[in-house]
């Protein structure tokens, strides 16, 4: 009973979340409606009894991924756009065709009646978050490797395209000064006598 | 509530995502938001199988897309600053250069 | 097998070592490497023809096969028999001369290891064509010495009269080699083999077959496919009317003449009928297509000689005269007498050419004979072997042309075939010009005074040694080939089981009836046959008329200006060719060019599809926009539609 209206007040503030992404004006709005939606989702993968993703997708997203939108929204200059039509002509055709699409895949769905068909007593394990590590670590060990990379690769995909050398940047070469010697920066010369300026 | 309802959550989530994508002039930002969307409802889809059949791998998935979408972020938004760097502008309607 | 195999290869692997490492070597080396390729070559085929002698066994020598399409072989194979080895053993010998005269003739040439190579791939050409089993290897042999032959008549790529003449030589040749393809077409159509042996195993199957050529008139294949072959034998061996590439292409060096345009590669069309015998014998129509068209070039061809004033043109005619000689014989079924006519010719032609080379290098490269004379005492040895050869081209008796001349004369006064009186009587008066342009060649040369005047007499003196060795050389089968070989070739019997003659035409036989040794040839010539004496008669009147100086009279006089004009036009061949046949060929190729390239292909093929394409293209780009929410919305609508398939 208590599941039940969690899951459905979750459902409903989901959805209006997610309409609110689309429909509001300010990115920044949108951004933080998205977090909202994230939130609502954690809590119906709770529900599901996957612990350590809902967790997950807290600390990843509402953490990570979303300051760095809202970092971005910041730094650009996007209010001058604002006097532009915001809504394109296309909306009754985009709404139309959505609309088929809901209903074509609830048709699908109806049509067919997906059930528990085993119990194999993985997911019985009270601690999601061993189990996950466990399956992560053994069978999905490669797979998990190669998602390091793929986030490295990330890593410097992002710095390389944003890395932006200004001309005329003063900045320490650190390797220079250390290899530098006497003789480069030291002149010595004779003076005679009567001659010096 | 019973596991199918997280299809038709899975299902309605996809479409306005989608609609998103198509129905705003604003900015690319909105549209990355909306990819993100998606990925969301996906993640509904194999959380939801992953109960049914009582299997981990849905969960491993998820897991592995949540990777991705990461590194997605922050790749997309790279792109956007760069791109915002070149045409000082991340209007949609401004952005049409294959125009044939 | 080996000495077979190292009989024709040797050459071509000498021939790419010059040709390809010629940077690398001395100019020494490289003649020392083919001259030994080519000895080499003529050693085994000489062991070979010994072997031949002794065993009397033909042997048919598959390599491999290269390739099988449906029910027909090509195989690279190797037929050696009487045929094949006399041919080869004249062949090696003429080339190896030839490589040897060219040490000294092409001395201070810039193309010099090049021409070594040349003449090395063209022995191993000719020798693959003779060695054949099959049609197709024949056949390659066949565009192989044509193309080696373009690549010596243009060998001095600067001058365009060379240019020009190895174009013509390379153009008429192709008019010939479509007849040959198409009788290897026909043959391989009606007997579904290539190989020798096998069609001439098949040739009841042929035998009877027509062809429509035109719709009312239908032709024995039999006919067609020898008219056909003897059409690419026209082009090769210089036949009229494709004759014209001869004489111009003696463009080329002199030892080239000598090895390619007199000794070798124009007789390989002989060669040809004689190899195909079996086939031509089956029809008369086609024998007498051959003999008169012999007879006429050896007439013709002839008379034009007397008028040339060039040294190397005055042989040239007279090789497409003798040429007609040895077509006019195969024409009369005497197979064997136009091989050994050949064989003859090989010879005493090569010397003359090359006695004419080493007059011409002793001159500094003069080819007028106006230019020329008296020139017996400043080079003795070039004299007598000229003369020698001279005597046995003109059938002088006792020499080695003699005996051949007079053989094939006699088969073509006794043969029955159609046209044979009319021919016999041609060649008579064949032998009388061939005396006569003969005996003006050697007078205006070597008797008389010394006319020309930017070259004094004073500096003139005999070739080296290399130039002079291949001349003695050859004179002596020159002199005594034809005595020595007539017994086993003609009358023994020696080609019986290369050549095919049928009963009806067996008209030489009647003449080896009558024969009774060299001794009693030389005298029954005397007694039967006016051969000999329009031969004097000739020796006389141009003694007369070149040596004597002695003026004709005055009616004649204007009669042989006009014949003089006809001549020095060639008959008006060129002329024909040149403004007739292909001026309306270009005219034509330009009217197709006008009107199908220019309007149909590129008005409306080429440009009216681009065209086409581009109104298409500006109307369908106004649907890409580049508008990012259209992609998507279409994107969509696509997932939308598949979904509904998917679902359904």
């Amino acid at each position: 009973m208590v599941t039940d209206l969690v899951f459905f007040t979750s459902v409903a503030i989901l959805m209006i979340s997610a309409m609110g992404v689309i429909t509001s004006n300010n990115p920044v709005h949108s951004a933080l409606f998205l977090v909202s939606c994230f939130f609502q989702s954690s809590v119906l993968w709770l529900l599901l009894e996957a612990e350590f993703l809902a967790i997950a997708l807290i600390v990843i997203y509402v953490g990570a991924v979303m300051v760095l939108f809202l970092y971005v929204v910041m730094m650009l200059d996007i209010r001058k756009n604002q006097h532009k039509q915001s809504v394109s002509s296309i909306l009754p055709i985009g709404i139309g065709i959505s609309i088929l699409f809901i209903a074509e895949l609830i048709f699908a769905l109806s049509g067919t009646n997906v059930v528990q068909t085993r119990d194999t007593g993985v997911l019985s394990n009270p601690n999601n978050t061993e189990a996950l590590g466990i399956e992560l670590y053994t069978n999905y060990l490669v797979e998990f490797e190669l998602a390091s990379i793929i986030l490295l690769l990330g890593i410097i995909a992002a710095i390389s395209l944003t890395l932006h050398r200004r001309p005329g940047l003063k900045k320490q070469e650190i390797s220079q000064q250390v290899s530098v010697s006497k003789k480069d920066r030291l002149k010595v010369v004779q003076v005679r006598s009567g001659e010096g300026a | 509530m019973s596991v199918n309802d997280y299809f038709i959550i899975s299902i309605f989530l996809f479409a306005i995502a989608v609609a998103g994508i198509f129905i705003n002039r604003k900015n690319l930002i909105l549209i990355l938001m909306c990819v993100e969307l998606i990925l969301l409802s996906v993640n509904f889809n194999f959380i939801a199988f992953s109960e049914i059949y009582q299997d981990f791998s849905g969960q491993i998935f998820v897991f592995f897309i949540l990777t991705v979408a990461a590194a997605e972020a922050a790749i997309g938004l790279a792109i956007l600053i760069t791109l915002f760097r070149h045409k000082k502008s991340i209007y949609i309607d401004d952005l049409n250069e294959l125009k044939g | 097998m080996h000495l077979l195999l190292s009989l024709i290869f040797i050459p071509l692997l000498m021939s790419i070592l010059v040709g390809v490492f010629g940077d690398f070597i001395s100019k020494r080396l490289s003649h020392v490497l083919t001259i030994l390729g080519v000895l080499i070559s003529f050693i085994c085929s000489i062991m070979l023809l010994n072997d031949f002698l002794i065993t009397q066994q033909t042997q048919d020598i598959l390599l491999f096969n290269w390739s099988i399409i449906g029910e027909i072989e090509f195989q690279i194979g190797f037929l050696v028999d009487s045929l094949s080895l006399a041919m080869a053993s004249m062949i090696t010998f003429v080339s190896l001369m030839v490589h040897i005269y060219t040490i000294g003739y092409m001395e201070h040439d810039e193309g010099y290891k090049r021409f070594f190579s040349y003449i090395s791939l063209f022995t191993f050409s000719m020798l693959m064509l003779i060695f054949s089993n099959n049609l197709l290897q024949l056949f390659f042999g066949w565009e192989a010495v044509g193309l080696v032959s373009y690549l010596l008549i243009g060998f001095w790529f600067k001058k365009p009269s060379a240019i020009n003449a190895n174009m013509k030589a390379f153009i008429v040749n192709r008019v010939g080699d479509l007849g040959f393809i198409i009788g290897i077409a026909i043959i391989v159509y009606y007997t579904g083999s290539l190989h020798l042996g096998e069609i001439f195993s098949q040739l009841t199957s042929i035998e009877g077959q027509l062809i429509s050529i035109l719709p009312s008139s239908s032709w024995h294949a039999v006919t067609v496919a020898s008219i056909c072959l003897f059409i690419g034998a026209m082009g090769k061996s210089a036949q009229m009317p494709l004759h014209v590439w001869l004489p111009d292409s003696m463009e080329g060096p002199t030892p080239i003449s000598a090895l390619i345009h007199a000794a070798t590669m124009v007789t390989a069309g002989i060669f040809l009928i004689a190899r195909m015998s079996p086939l031509i014998e089956l029809s008369s129509i086609a024998l007498s297509f051959i003999l008169i068209i012999g007879s006429l070039t050896a007439f013709f061809m002839g008379l034009l000689g007397l008028v040339q004033n060039d040294i190397k043109r005055v042989i040239a005619y007279s090789t497409l005269s003798q040429l007609g000689y040895m077509t006019a014989a195969l024409g009369v079924s005497a197979y064997s007498v136009g091989v050994y006519h050949l064989i003859t010719h090989g010879f005493f032609k090569a010397l003359l050419f090359l006695g004419a080379g080493s007059v011409i290098i002793a001159l500094h490269h003069e080819q007028d004979i106006r230019q020329m004379g008296g020139l017996r005492k400043k080079l003795p040895i070039t004299y007598i072997t000229f003369l020698i050869g001279t005597l046995s081209l003109i059938g002088f008796p006792g020499f080695s042309g003699f005996f051949s001349k007079d053989t094939l004369l006699e088969a073509v006064h006794l043969s029955e075939q159609g046209g044979s009186h009319l021919s016999y009587y041609l060649l008579l008066m064949g032998v009388l010009i061939t005396t006569l342009y003969s005996m003006r060649l050697l007078f205006l040369v070597f008797y008389g005074s010394y006319r020309s005047t930017h070259y004094p007499l004073a500096k003139v003196h005999e070739t080296p040694w290399v130039v002079t060795l291949p001349l003695l050389l050859l004179a002596i089968p020159s002199i005594f080939l034809g005595g020595l070989i007539i017994d086993p070739m003609i009358m023994g019997g020696y080609f019986s089981g290369a050549i095919f003659v049928s009963p009806e035409n067996q008209s030489l036989q009647e003449f080896i009836d009558i024969y009774h040794g060299v001794i009693e040839f030389i005298i029954h010539a005397f007694v039967a046959s006016p051969a000999i004496y329009l031969m004097l008669l000739g020796i006389l009147i141009s003694w007369l008329i070149w040596y004597k100086n002695y003026s004709l009279p005055k009616q004649f006089a204007s009669l042989i200006k006009m014949l003089e004009t006809v001549f020095k036009n060639k008959y008006y061949f060129d002329y024909l060719y040149e403004n007739i046949f292909s001026l309306n060929i270009i005219r034509l190729g330009k009217m197709l060019h006008k009107w199908v390239d220019a309007h149909l292909i590129d008005s409306v093929f080429v440009l009216g599809s681009a065209r086409t394409v581009q109104q298409i293209s500006s109307k369908t780009r106004q649907l890409h926009t580049g508008d990012l929410t259209q992609v998507a919305l279409i994107f969509f609508v696509l997932l939308v539609i598949f979904t509904a398939f998917w679902i359904s």
